[in-house]
């Protein structure tokens, strides 16, 4: 090789901003492990009563299934709201909110509240699509069997749909690695923060690079983990 | 055990008021294996379904052990159904949880038992529907028959006095269908439990049924005891219904020879269908005949025969001797030509 011309291990040796890399890496991971816990916490519940107040699987007591049709219509107006906004809006949107919460709109701290609420709703019409395949036979087995509604959904439905939510909390979590790294636009740390603060605003373009190289590990890694927990719980 | 006055069901459609169950009055015994059949759409599931109230009939009551549920709900209502096992067309299990933890999910929806007791039910009533080494597997894993094996076994595994059948064989092969019905039976018998079951199939009905039911248009058009309505069938449904299984009577007719011939349909039951009722009279009477169709068999643990048979002219005194004959040895004799 001529010696003139670096090869590509010179310039990953010559590169010195390893320590940087790994800071935002940990950074991100955090952000984006703390977010979707807060985003399962928060999207489950809701897609579960998304799912209970939908049409089709409402009380045959009519003032009961009226309140249900308020519900679902108040809940579904807002997940469609928080969806429809784009999430660089909605990062700005929520400072307010999110200054309120963490005290901060900066860093790891100042990302999470947006993260959740940007990716919750979403998480939340997976998990009510997910309850709309499982088998009506099963509900109607359990009501058959004098189940209550808490019963029919932690001993049956949840179970019934384990491997779709693990398949939803998958493309979540690769969801909320993208977000994560636009969140760096307004300062919000991480591996986008990075790529924003030396691959944009400095012209560095090998930081640009790694960024985005760390962030396609990350996925796949992500990706890999979540089809085999789906593929070990599938016993169909 | 059941009771059901002045039934009724009505749907508000765009189109009107549907009525899926008409003014239906049906009892139904302790320890009696009851069939409902009808064809599609004839309000049969309808029917079943408000037994349990998973349907609520717009008219009418439903009585279970005299107590008046039609209108009951919460907890007592749960209660009533935990009573009351179901058992599906679709099996209807939970396809990510292991057999016996399917059998398990009704004894801990009613919460009555610790976990050790549950253990020792499940495993209790698997062994009664013979799967007691499958109890590991996932419905997934087990073949139809099975899988409906394990829908039984979750239906009794709250010691239900009442099995209620929703096209329990529908989805099964004919051979698995024979099994299935056979444990039903012993599970009548040995358990006393009463059984209601839903079926489009006379074969069903003629396996394991006493009473039975005819469904059309959400009426009750017959009913009676399976022998009296296989033997003597009114209704011109419950006789369609019967043709398809070949126990008929119109059809045989027609294959007779055209002419001056008789045609006679004879029913026996009892122990005048184990003695050699025909032979002799033939002999004795000195005509032949010629058996167009028939069906000699058990129903209900119960002999039984009836032939459709042909004779060429007998003269009109011979011919009143024969049916005087007949009547003599218990035989119930309609002359159809």
């Amino acid at each position: 090789m001529d010696a003139a011309t670096p090869s590509l291990w010179d310039a990953v040796i010559a590169f010195d901003y390893w320590p940087e890399i790994g800071t935002a890496t940990l950074d991100t991971l955090i952000m984006t492990g703390v977010s979707l816990l807060f985003t399962i916490l928060l999207g489950l519940p809701l897609g579960v009563v998304l799912f209970l107040t939908s049409p089709g699987h409402r009380s045959p007591q009519r003032q009961v299934a009226r309140m249900q049709a308020i519900t679902y219509g108040m809940l579904s107006f807002l997940v469609n709201v928080l969806r429809s906004a784009p999430f660089l809006i909605l990062l700005i949107l929520l400072i307010p909110v999110t200054r309120w919460i963490m005290g901060t709109t900066l860093g790891v701290e100042g990302s999470i509240p947006p993260l959740v609420i940007g990716i919750a709703p979403f998480f939340a019409r997976l998990v009510e699509n997910l309850l709309r395949e499982v088998d009506r036979g099963v509900l109607e087995a359990c009501r058959a069997m004098g189940a209550t509604t808490r019963q029919t959904v932690f001993w049956a439905l949840l179970p019934e749909t384990l491997p779709g939510l693990l398949g939803a909390v998958t493309v979540t979590a690769i969801a909320l690695i993208g977000y994560s790294a636009m969140s760096g636009v307004i300062g919000g740390g991480g591996l986008g923060d990075l790529a924003v603060r030396y691959g944009y605003q400095r012209f560095n373009t090998a930081v640009m690079l790694v960024t985005v190289a760390v962030l396609v590990v990350l996925v796949q890694l992500v990706q890999l983990i979540g089809d085999r927990l789906v593929r070990r719980l599938n016993h169909r | 055990m059941i009771r059901i006055e002045g039934l009724g069901k009505a749907y508000r459609t765009p189109q009107g008021e549907f009525h899926a169950l008409h003014d239906i009055d049906l009892e139904i015994a302790r320890g009696d294996v009851f069939g409902i059949i009808g064809r599609s759409g004839a309000g049969k599931s309808t029917l079943l379904r408000t037994l349990n109230l998973l349907e609520r009939p717009t008219l009418g009551h439903v009585y279970i052990d005299g107590e008046d549920v039609t209108h009951i709900d919460g907890e007592r209502l749960r209660r009533l159904r935990q009573r009351i096992g179901v058992i599906f067309q679709h099996f209807n299990l939970l396809h990510s949880r292991s057999v016996s933890e399917n059998v398990r999910l009704p004894l801990r929806i009613a919460g009555e038992l610790s976990t050790a007791e549950q253990t020792r039910r499940v495993n209790e009533v698997l062994e009664l529907v013979g799967l007691a080494d499958q109890a590991r597997k996932f419905p997934g894993q087990l073949s139809g028959g099975q899988q409906q094996r394990v829908g039984i076994a979750r239906a009794l595994a709250n010691k239900p006095t009442l099995l209620l059948c929703d096209e329990a064989t529908s989805a099964l092969d004919p051979q698995t269908t024979q099994s299935i019905l056979r444990l039903l039976v012993d599970i009548n018998r040995q358990l006393g439990l009463t059984i209601v079951l839903i079926t489009h199939d006379m074969n069903v009905i003629r396996a394991v049924a006493n009473h039975v039911a005819i469904l059309e248009h959400g009426r009750v058009v017959e009913s009676g005891k399976v022998l009296d309505v296989f033997l003597n069938p009114r209704h011109e449904t419950t006789q369609s219904l019967l043709a398809e299984i070949g126990l008929e009577t119109e059809g045989a007719i027609a294959t007779a020879r055209s002419g001056s011939s008789r045609i006679l349909r004879l029913t026996y039951r009892g122990v005048t269908a184990l003695s050699p009722v025909l032979s002799r009279l033939s002999r004795e009477s000195g005509v032949d005949f010629a058996i167009l169709q028939g069906s000699v068999g058990r129903l209900q643990g119960s002999p039984y025969g009836q032939l459709t048979i042909e004779m060429e002219e007998p003269d009109d005194s011979r011919f009143q001797q024969l049916l005087v004959a007949l009547a003599n040895q218990d035989v119930r004799c309609e002359v159809l030509r």
